[in-house]
């Protein structure tokens, strides 16, 4: 939930504030009303954007100021084997996690849009979980996954078996980081879906049923086009939403075993407050942004041409 | 100049602070920032030190004593997780560390270069702490360019801690009670295989999961006792080496032939070691009271006294070395007053003075009075492990990053133990990664 | 999300064998999800030496509340429950104020550069936490704002997202409402604060609930600016707990902390179901 800013109204999204009329001439005194959040947004963002661009083309600390080095950095990132298989890991994260999420949550809005108390409370389940912190929800599922004492190793130990060692096996530790996340973040692309479907309109059902479609042609050729912009805006929020992956890797394995499940954000922690290396940490950064940038701005393009549909 | 402008100001502030003394002496407070856990519930206001046992129980009955003893100084303890050094750092950064904080001596020189400790002789001296009575490997740990930076209060090492009960049960006991331990590589497989056929179990209890320590201090142990001097230039390793190859072949091979547990991370070896497990269990120093401890108590796998601790067996010959890193005490840099400087240098001496106190966790004292005190002598198991004392090194003092290091080869070492890469190729990546970290520091 | 705005189900998928075997299957599968939580409920009541010697031993007696004592009598849970509050009370606040006065700006006044300044404040909400963060820590060093509530708070009223949404929202209101007060000689302000403000609500509800809950979760930034005990927030707090199971006090105290921490959360949710599922599917989908 802390990248709320990722599930905006994009459908409403125009780059340029709306023309004002004629007779509204321009007042510096207006400026009054956007002027003390523009300060926070200079201070607070714009300028440690640019001083973290320039950090990265240095060679510098935690503790003072650092040298220039020009791309340096950069050119040491892409060289270092960890920081590549980062930037694998994070991907193959994205990719255990968002289709997942994108059709359980599809899947899910689909049989809970009723308006029975059944799903009203189910509805309730599966979207209680988004409220927890990363930290509870590391808390829980290490506890489920962890040998010898956790849920896993009951059930096995119902079947006479042992349970695998989830967090610390190569094969296991993201696809288990990854269940986790799923658990987590199911109940926001469940809303989304259920909140697309509602804006179908229901003359287009009815119709349907007059032409006596079946349940599945209904729902292939009538609700899932109609939701199709839906499911693309989910799939982008999520891809934004996981690639900045840190919390749970970072508490349920620290990004191992041998860096098997370590995403580029914990590279940068890691780099930045482990090493001290904050020009590296700043360089590894400005990579993860260029990513992020390039999956916002394909949800920019997204809203804008549901604009012209 | 600054220096005599400092003693000014202290001369000026300690003299409106005499002539500003009321009646009810206002608390000095100092923060106090550690690792070995929270345990509030079992040991938060407890003052009877001798009571306590284990790491955290210790520590907390002793800043609760200290605390009791000096009503006039109020300790905030802020507790970190293990080992802290995240935090301690963006403290650094925001200027805002604490008074005194746990530094494990091999990490000392990562802060003391970048001059963020305060050296440590002045305040330590009006306290009357003498480094001369620090043992000598303690000396070493918190000496960096000649000058003191650190309280030290323990050394610490790898230990194999013994279950007897299965020892017995496998025939690996001496006339005298001692238990039979390997003298070489082959012997070790081999006693391991004897004690797997004759338990039903591992013979080594290893922590295997999420753990980058261990195998380290095992590698540089090991390393030690083959005499191969991998930081002869401290900001290089050198690890392509036969010896270092020796020592991962013989941890791959008891992977392989199962003679270890797998699977299991820091607390679940512990736990498992506990309930019987494995033979041996390679971990510090630390866990010797709470181990003792079990073997006194009834119905476990460890009772009647079925517990005894070693060093790791010299198993390549030559001559014995071994690898040990120690807890101090430091002080970031940082203004204070007179009295807050004062009162550091009372929890300081205070420290000194109970370290007795602290090697009943297991840990080997860092005052040399304590190791000499018939008081340490008579604690259980000491006598097996002295030998170390005399022995253990720290890494050469100029090498920076070492738990970053250590990060490192622990990662590597536990692929190629796995099967997930060749030894040759752990080797090689871990010496390139570790030096691409010195050569850019 | 009220029942009643759900359209009839019959239209998508009937009452049939079938829709009940899927109903069931949910059913079974939210039963899944729950498995997770009543385990560390389970645990929370059990004595540390049992659970390790046993995993199964959750599902017999003996159970205990010692745990739950021992958190109630010496742990910090509370403090770091108060200051989380503290933190998300404030950037809420913070942040309904700015956006709202910034939401109104952009929609309804005319200044100097006021298109290149709101492209450059759409661009901010590109612009990932981890871009920042780094330089950000430094600079609050320099402020000395690092274990300060200040320190926590401040970040997040720099995020663009409320002022995005506030524009959006104050744009959808006819302009007829404000025209006719303008005529009165109404204030701009007067305009914004008396009469647009008001009908702002929902939006504000909206913003509100994403704010605190996004405060309520942050975590790397105050991982790394609130670095002592008595400023962490539960988030944290909880972390710090959560490392070293053997070390500390024991998984059963750590999980009756979880459990406490997690309760509050839960209970709001609760409580405040229907306006968070409004918010949520509301600011998504229009």
């Amino acid at each position: 939930m802390a990248q709320t800013e990722v599930s905006t109204a994009p459908g409403q999204m125009a780059a340029t504030a709306p023309r004002s009329r004629q007779v509204d001439a321009p007042r510096w005194s207006y400026l009054l009303f956007v002027l003390p959040f523009l300060v926070f947004f200079v201070l607070l963002l714009v300028i440690p954007l640019f001083w973290g661009m320039w950090l990265s083309l240095t060679k510098a600390d935690l503790f003072g100021p650092g040298k220039f080095l020009g791309i340096d950095n950069y050119v040491r990132l892409f060289k270092d084997k960890i920081f590549i298989g980062a930037i694998w890991n994070t991907v193959y994260f994205v990719i255990l996690t968002v289709p997942a999420l994108a059709v359980i949550g599809l899947a899910l809005a689909l049989v809970l849009n009723r308006p029975t108390r059944t799903a009203t409370v189910l509805r309730a389940i599966f979207f209680a979980s988004t409220v927890l912190s990363v930290t509870i929800v590391t808390l829980i599922w290490r506890v489920v996954l962890i040998p010898d004492m956790g849920l896993m190793a009951a059930i096995y130990s119902w079947f006479g078996a042992k349970s695998p060692s989830f967090l610390s096996s190569a094969q296991l530790a993201m696809p288990s980081i990854a269940v986790a996340t799923i658990w987590w973040c199911i109940g926001l692309p469940m809303m989304l879906f259920l909140a697309a479907l509602q804006q179908v309109p229901r003359e287009i059902y009815e119709a349907a049923a007059l032409d006596n479609a079946n349940r599945w042609r209904t729902l292939w050729f009538i609700t899932l086009p109609s939701i199709r912009r839906t499911f693309v805006l989910v799939i982008i929020i999520q891809i934004v939403m996981q690639f900045q992956l840190f919390g749970q890797a970072q508490l349920m394995t620290q990004g191992g075993p041998n860096n098997a499940s370590r995403p580029i954000v914990l590279y940068i922690y890691d780099v930045a407050f482990k090493r001290f290396d904050v020009g590296m940490g700043a360089a590894a950064s400005e990579v993860l942004f260029a990513l992020i940038l390039v999956a916002a701005m394909a949800q920019y393009f997204v809203s804008r041409r549901r604009g012209e549909d | 100049m600054p220096n005599f402008m400092k003693g000014l100001v202290i001369a000026a502030a300690s003299a409106a602070a005499l002539t500003a003394a009321a009646p009810v002496a206002a608390q000095t407070e100092i923060t106090v920032q550690r690792f070995f856990g929270t345990c509030d519930a079992d040991w938060g206001s407890n003052t009877d030190v001798a009571k306590a046992v284990g790491e955290c129980g210790i520590i907390t009955s002793q800043i609760n004593k200290f605390m009791a003893d000096n009503p006039d100084i109020k300790v905030n303890v802020n507790t970190v997780e293990w080992p802290g050094y995240d935090q301690l750092t963006a403290q650094m950064a925001s200027g805002d560390p604490p008074d005194v904080v746990t530094i494990h001596a091999s990490v000392l020189s990562d802060y003391q270069q970048k001059g963020l400790l305060e050296p440590l002789e002045a305040v330590l001296a009006s306290a009357g702490v003498d480094p001369a009575s620090f043992t000598a490997a303690g000396r070493e740990g918190v000496t960096k360019d000649g000058q003191i930076f650190a309280l030290p209060f323990d050394n610490h090492a790898m230990l194999w801690h013994i279950n007897m009960n299965y020892f017995k049960q496998a025939g690996l006991v001496n006339a005298d009670g001692t238990p039979i331990l390997p003298k070489s590589v082959d012997e070790l497989l081999a006693q391991g295989k004897q004690f797997k056929e004759k338990v039903g179990k591992p013979y080594l209890v290893q922590i295997l999961a999420n753990e980058r320590a261990a195998y380290t201090r095992a590698l540089y142990i090991y390393l030690m006792q083959q005499k191969s001097d991998f930081f002869a230039d401290p900001k290089k390793i050198k690890l392509n080496t036969p010896e270092a190859k020796n020592v991962l072949q013989m941890f791959k091979d008891l992977y392989d032939q199962d003679l270890t547990t797998k699977d299991q991370d820091y607390p679940a070896a512990v736990a498992g070691f506990s309930n019987g497990d494995g033979g041996a269990f390679l971990n510090g120093t630390w866990i010797i009271g709470d181990l003792d401890a079990q073997s006194h108590a009834e119905g476990n796998p460890l009772s009647g006294g079925g517990y005894a601790v070693y060093p790791y067996p010299q198993l390549f010959g030559g001559e014995p070395g071994y690898y040990s890193d120690g807890h101090t005490w430091a002080m970031p840099k940082k203004d204070r007053s007179p009295e807050q400087i004062a009162a550091i240098g009372k929890f300081m001496k205070f420290m000194a003075d109970n370290n007795f106190d602290w090697s009943r966790t297991g840990h080997l004292p860092a005052m040399q009075a304590v190791i000499d005190s018939a008081e340490f002598k008579a604690l259980p198991h000491r006598s097996t492990i002295l030998s170390i004392a005399d022995i253990a090194k720290p890494l050469p003092a100029a090498v920076q990053r070492q738990f970053a290091i250590q990060d490192i080869i622990g990662e590597e070492m536990s692929s190629a133990m796995t099967g997930d890469k060749e030894i040759d190729a752990a080797l090689t990546d871990a010496e390139a990664r570790v030096n691409d970290l010195l050569a850019n520091l | 999300m009220t029942d009643a705005s759900l359209p009839r189900s019959a239209n998508v998928v009937g009452r049939s064998t079938g829709d009940r075997i899927i109903l069931i299957a949910t059913m079974l599968m939210a039963l899944v999800m729950l498995l997770p939580v009543l385990w560390v409920i389970g645990l929370s009541f059990k004595m540390n030496a049992e659970i390790k010697l046993d995993p199964n031993s959750v599902f017999h007696i003996p159970y205990t509340l010692k745990n739950y004592g021992d958190v109630l009598s010496g742990s910090n849970v509370f403090r770091w429950f108060g200051n989380s509050f503290i933190v998300a009370i404030g950037m809420t606040a913070g942040v309904l104020i700015l956006s709202s006065l910034a939401g109104y700006g952009f929609a309804r006044l005319n200044f100097p550069f006021k298109n290149v300044i709101f492209i450059i404040v759409l661009f901010g909400l590109a612009v990932p936490e981890q871009a920042v963060i780094v330089a950000r820590h430094q600079i609050f060093s320099v402020l000395k704002l690092h274990n300060t509530y200040q320190g926590l708070i401040l970040p997040g009223l720099s995020a663009s997202f409320g002022v995005f949404l506030m524009t959006q929202y104050f744009r959808a209101i006819p302009r007829e409402i404000d025209e006719a007060a303008l005529l009165d000689n109404a204030s701009r302000f007067k305009i914004f604060w008396k009469v647009l403000l008001p009908l702002t609500i929902p939006a504000q509800a909206t913003l509100g609930i994403f704010t605190f809950l996004g405060a309520w979760n942050d975590y790397w930034w105050p991982l790394i600016s609130a670095t002592k005990k008595e400023m962490f927030t539960i988030t944290t707090g909880i972390a710090s707990m959560q490392m070293n199971f053997a070390q500390t006090e024991g998984l059963g105290f750590i999980m009756a902390q979880a459990v406490m921490a997690a309760l509050p959360t839960l209970l709001v949710y609760l409580f405040f179901q229907k306006y968070i599922v409004t918010a949520v599917s509301g600011s998504a989908v229009r």
